[in-house]
């Protein structure tokens, strides 16, 4: 009588501890790793580039203002 | 002509790395460590092209402190900035790989921890530059700094032959080596695409430095006038 209720209870501790399942779940962190790996070697390296590609824009525009800034000057003069 | 030659590299670099991806997929699941060991592809390189830098920035500091250029200012600080951007690299793909291994982010290792000691003695190289205002006071004061921070670059390389640790053991060029030559060439390869890489990114980034110098010395003809 005990069997039949224990049953159920035994079959989900036995697919808890399942190798098979276990080795599934290694597998699969181990594929997310990697990807996770590359996408945050390329994140880090895009965000770098576009922060340099932002620092062009500003270098340029600040150059363009000071050389207006010192032509103007230099006429007044 | 230097525009036109960033962009040959960066073509160069981009048509290498493509190429590497795909042979780099096909090559068979290391035994014990499974796909996740496909990481090294970057990690080292990555490592590799970030010590360099720092090679670089030491001599161009010693040179600025001879010669008195900022030429070799501008070289300094642009191959530290990009280290930096590298080695960070370097640690995150370390820190994910060390996760699903070891089962932790992160271990009080030498190795690691001399690496993320050279990390902060770079970003501290960025800062000093950041507090000191006199063009000559700051390159020379960073020359200087510079050069104590290499002092660590050693000690990050031969960490894993000096003390115990918990990082995996040298695989290339050494007498223990068990890196396939198919797996080592493919990581040469990435070690090729990378260093150009950061090649253009140090060219582009010495050109900016090159003409903040001039807008400070714009800056400086405004206010005399």
């Amino acid at each position: 009588m005990t069997v039949p209720i224990l049953m159920p209870l035994a079959t989900l501790l036995q697919a808890q501890y399942d190798p098979i399942r276990e080795e599934i779940g290694r597998l699969q962190r181990n594929f997310q790793g990697l990807i996770w790996g590359f996408v945050a070697a390329w994140v880090i390296l895009m965000l770098y580039t576009l922060m340099i590609v932002f620092r062009e824009r500003k270098i340029r525009r600040e150059m363009e203002r000071l050389k207006n800034l010192v032509e103007e000057a230099e006429k007044k003069s | 002509m230097r525009q036109k030659v960033i962009f040959a590299m960066l073509a160069l670099a981009a048509i290498i790395f493509v190429r590497n991806l795909y042979v780099i997929s096909m090559l068979p699941d290391e035994v014990n460590q499974g796909q996740i060991f496909r990481i090294i592809f970057f990690h080292v390189p990555a490592a590799a092209a970030a010590m360099t830098g720092s090679a670089v920035a030491l001599m161009a500091s010693v040179l600025f402190l001879i010669k008195k250029d900022f030429f070799y200012d501008s070289l300094a600080v642009a191959v530290t900035e990009v280290g930096l951007a590298f080695l960070a690299v370097n640690l995150v793909t370390g820190s994910i790989w060390a996760r699903v291994i070891w089962g932790v982010w992160w271990a009080w290792d030498p190795r690691l921890t001399s690496a993320l000691i050279c990390w902060i003695l770079y970003a501290g190289y960025m800062i000093l530059r950041q507090a000191l205002e006199e063009p000559t006071q700051r390159a020379t004061f960073a020359a200087v700094y510079s050069i104590f921070a290499f002092t660590d670059v050693p000690i990050v390389y031969f960490s894993i032959r000096w003390w115990r640790t918990i990082h995996p053991q040298p695989v290339f060029f050494s007498k223990n080596g068990s890196f396939p030559a198919d797996w080592l060439r493919a990581l040469l390869v990435n070690v090729v695409a990378i260093f150009l890489f950061y090649a253009v990114l140090t060219m582009i980034r010495l050109r900016q430095e090159q003409t903040q110098r001039e807008i400070d010395y714009l800056r400086r003809t405004a206010h005399a006038m």
